[in-house]
């Protein structure tokens, strides 16, 4: 009688390519007892996911498990023929999609979904015996009976997240393997659905594999923590003993990555030569006037004005979640979309006016940094392209040698190597390389104002600091004044000198980010810093009532008021 | 399932299998791509080699003995292949060399003109609905809907009827009125995706202007796609010109294989078993859509790595 639920063994996993074989995972050990959350955490291609696949013998593609063995209670997995794996999967080990929007078939009822499962493992049963498991199953998630007759395009993220959970445990199978639930939820949401799948994961008593990269999200659900780097295992053990004592260099690197709010900055603050005075005299930078934008019948941003001056650059951060209308101010801002009334002004002129020598001088001073890196770059051209292209087009090359230089000078204040890395093709590079190469590009340009788009939510945690430090550095060496656009307040925290919390469309709280995010005012502002999960265990996340965060949430989407915070030399909120 | 080779002999065996596989890194040099190119490469050098050394005129009726077999075969008279025409002669004297000489050619070109204009209809309205979008693209889509719907063949006979003797050029800007629905949708939707691409939305910051946008950003990427659809065309040309020709609607006095075809079923080969004056041109034909159908997969595995084998 062993007592774990699940034992792997020296798990080996290959992809052969046409490149030759990939080792995804290599030599990996693990055990995992019942009732016992394991958290599988490590960056994009550590192999995380892939052993999970393994598990349910779900590999992908061309993949293989080359040596090693999985146990699951007392079964080899390797050993099971396909017909008995299919039994295996669902009712004794199930697995949680990251996508649960793309999960769900779209055109069944989610009741059906769940009884299509227990069919496919106990064979024809009476339907009423189906309604009532269906019903329990999904108020076992803690949703009303009722969501069972409804479609998924009729439930919102966190409701599909939630019935995945429920389809995944409607077996009560020994092992779950939840692959990032959380990922594509914001964080209020995210935090009441970690509860439910605890809550679940507790009452069924079976082992939970947890697989993400939020040290924060892991260090508040899970018992104990997997590093995985390369795909080999560098560190297990309690959460607690990787938390306040990691020995591997890695995992201490993973820690110190999240930045925290109130904590130690991950930027230096030397200082140099003071920023050249760039922009006109006597009229702001950047300026909205009574700015709106209406999509249909959906309002995305109510009128807004403020104004930025360019005298001293500054970081201003606006953060809000999905769809608070924050990526519409970014858009507004580049001019990529005009505004349905009021006038969005730089240097005093109206951006839907400019005729198209005023438009390029407008493209030569405001540019951008986007959130996805993979898609910034034409596969079809190496990545120079995108550095010597604006450079040209907006007359600051003066030769070819020039250019070139020019470019190696830009990789090299973002700390890549320009000799290796700009005859490559966009493929050839990873996210976190491109994303510092459309910096570069910027940097190159030398605009007077930087829209910075969700810069870093789609590149590694490792990755996420060093990028934002040479964003930050962009301000002080280069004078050019950021925007920076992010769900993420910790960050914000630390580079912004001021922060807008957005919702709904409207500012609910604004001012220096040691005020606003430091010491919320707004119930808004609260309510996104009390659902940050944190990497410390004496900071309980809580236990926060949804009914409540429902109730609390359209109090605040009736209300228009700004609470502001305080002010900085050189931008009016109004 | 268990194979425990230990793991620096398997990184040596690796080195091998990417040596070996490093000539298909190039997914332009493709077996599919190379053997489709290479038979179609043949059947064009056919007809221009056969231009320099086989006599042409041989194609004028009366030219050569009637009815002759292919060399080393008897016909129902019991006369025997010669020399002298290889490939037999047809029941009006014609000789079956010459007349796939000149006549194969003939039929590649109306399918290349056909599918060459059609695609340039279609790059040309396919970006202006995609790009311009609102009045325009609603036209554009419209009338290629309503286009697609209606069946060529039914026109092309109605229009060919009333031209009578058409030329070559005239047959293929016939069919190529026919050719630029699809590549029209296609570019369309690959535009409407591309222009909210972050490469896109990058060009656009850079100040590019639209024709920079258009055909430096968005047509490059889009070629593996159009050769593509221009081999697919050529294909359904050729057999939209072939099916006109075996109706007697095509070119009277220009030899094309399906005017061979067309000739052989109006006097009776199938009857007198004359086999090779219907069969020659078919196999052909036949030739040459496995050519263009190879082609068009090749490109597919350019355009869609995922289809790449290892």
């Amino acid at each position: 009688m062993t007592k774990h639920v699940l034992e792997l063994t020296d798990l080996s996993i290959d992809f052969p390519t046409a490149r030759g074989v990939v080792h995804a995972v290599t030599k990996l050990s693990l055990k995992i007892r019942p009732g016992i959350r394991v958290g599988f955490i490590g960056e994009s291609g550590s192999g995380k996911t892939t052993t999970a696949l393994s598990v349910m013998r779900m590999l992908g593609g061309s993949g293989r498990v080359a040596s090693g063995a999985i146990q699951l209670g007392e079964t080899d997995m390797l050993a099971l023929s396909e017909e008995e794996m299919r039994l295996t999967r669902l009712s004794r080990v199930s697995y949680i999609p990251q996508g649960a929007m793309n999960s769900l078939n779209p055109i069944m009822r989610i009741e059906n979904q769940i009884w299509d499962g227990i069919i496919a493992h106990e064979g024809k049963t009476d339907a009423a015996e189906l309604k009532r498991r269906s019903d329990a199953c999904l108020e076992s998630v803690g949703l009303p009976a009722r969501t069972g007759r409804l479609y998924p395009h009729e439930l919102s993220g966190g409701m599909k997240q939630r019935v995945c959970i429920a389809l995944g445990v409607s077996l009560n199978p020994e092992l779950i393997i939840a692959d990032e639930p959380t990922s594509a939820l914001d964080v209020v949401t995210q935090r009441h659905v970690m509860q439910t799948l605890k809550d679940v994961q507790a009452r069924i008593g079976s082992g939970l594999i947890l697989i993400g990269h939020d040290m924060g999200l892991m260090a508040q659900s899970v018992d104990e923590l997997a590093v995985l780097k390369d795909g080999v295992l560098v560190e297990h053990g309690s959460v607690q003993q990787i938390l306040e004592a990691p020995e591997h260099p890695y995992t201490k690197q993973l820690i110190s990555s999240v930045p925290l709010v109130g904590g130690e900055s991950f930027l230096d603050d030397e200082v140099g030569a003071a920023p050249v005075k760039r922009g006109k005299e006597g009229v702001p930078l950047l300026e909205f006037k009574a700015v709106s934008k209406i999509y249909g019948d959906v309002t995305a941003l109510h009128p807004m004005s403020f104004a930025l001056d360019g005298e001293k650059p500054k970081i201003i951060s606006i953060v809000g979640q999905s769809g608070s209308g924050k990526s519409t101010m970014g858009s507004l801002m580049l001019g990529f979309n005009p505004p349905s009334a009021g006038q969005v002004l730089f240097e005093g002129e109206d951006i839907a006016k400019h005729s198209a020598a005023e438009r390029l001088e407008f493209r030569k001073s405001v540019q951008a940094v986007f959130q996805d890196p993979y898609a910034c770059f034409n596969p079809f051209y190496r990545v120079d392209h995108a550095l010597k292209f604006p450079y040209k087009r907006f007359g600051l090359a003066q030769s070819e040698a020039e250019v070139a230089a020019k470019m190696l000078e830009a990789c090299e204040a973002v700390g890549l190597d320009g000799q290796l890395i700009l005859r490559r093709f966009p493929h050839e590079l990873s996210g976190g390389q491109r994303q510092r190469l459309i910096v570069a590009r910027a940097l190159m340009l030398e605009p007077k104002l930087l829209i910075a788009d969700e810069p870093v939510s789609m590149v590694d945690a490792s990755l996420r600091a060093t990028i934002l430090k040479n964003i930050y550095d962009l301000k002080d060496r280069y004078g050019i004044s950021i925007l920076y656009i992010t769900h993420d307040l910790a960050t914000a925290y630390h580079v912004s000198d001021y922060v807008m919390v957005l919702y709904h469309g409207h500012v609910v709280e604004a001012g220096p980010p040691k005020q606003v995010i430091g010491d919320p005012q707004h119930p808004y502002t609260q309510m996104l810093i009390e659902a940050i999960p944190w990497p410390d265990l004496g900071r309980d996340w809580g236990h926060a009532d949804e009914a409540e965060d429902a109730a609390r949430l359209a109090e605040i989407a009736r209300s228009t008021e700004t609470v502001i915070r305080g002010e900085v030399p050189g931008f009016v909120l109004s | 399932m268990t194979d425990t080779t230990d793991n620096p002999q398997t990184g040596e065996a690796n080195a091998a299998p990417v040596s070996r596989f490093n000539r298909f890194d190039n997914p332009w040099f493709n077996p599919k791509l190379l053997w489709g190119a290479g038979i179609l490469l043949v059947i064009i050098l056919g007809g221009i080699i056969g231009r320099m050394v086989w006599d042409t005129d041989l194609v004028f009726t009366g030219s050569t003995p009637l009815k002759l077999p292919p060399l080393g075969f008897e016909n129902l008279r019991r006369q025997e292949g010669v020399a002298e025409f290889p490939l037999g002669t047809d029941g009006a004297g014609r000789d079956m060399l010459a007349m796939l000489i000149i006549g194969t050619p003939n039929t590649l070109m109306i399918g290349a003109i056909a599918s060459i204009i059609g695609m340039s209809l279609g790059i040309f309205l396919g970006f202006s609905a995609g790009f311009v979008g609102g009045r325009v693209d609603d036209t554009i889509r419209v009338l290629s809907d309503v286009m697609i719907t209606i069946p060529p063949l039914l026109i092309l006979v109605v229009f060919q009827s009333a031209f009578g003797d058409v030329s070559l050029v005239m047959m293929a800007f016939l069919i190529a009125g026919f050719m630029w629905q699809s590549p029209t949708r296609l570019i369309r939707a690959q535009v409407l995706s591309m222009k909210r691409s972050g490469y896109v939305q990058m060009a656009q910051l850079s100040g590019a202007s639209t024709f920079h946008i258009m055909f430096k950003e968005m047509l490059p990427n889009l070629i593996p796609y159009l050769f593509g659809s221009f081999i697919a065309n050529v294909t359904t040309a050729i057999v939209t010109a072939v099916g006109l020709e075996v109706l007697g609607l095509g070119p009277q006095r220009i030899p094309t294989l399906g005017r061979v075809i067309y000739d052989a079923i109006n006097s009776g080969a199938l009857i007198q078993n004359l086999w090779w004056w219907w069969g020659l041109p078919t196999m052909l034909l036949a030739t040459m859509f496995i050519a263009l159908l190879l082609i068009n997969l090749g490109l597919d595995e350019v355009s869609n790595p995922r289809l790449r084998k290892i």
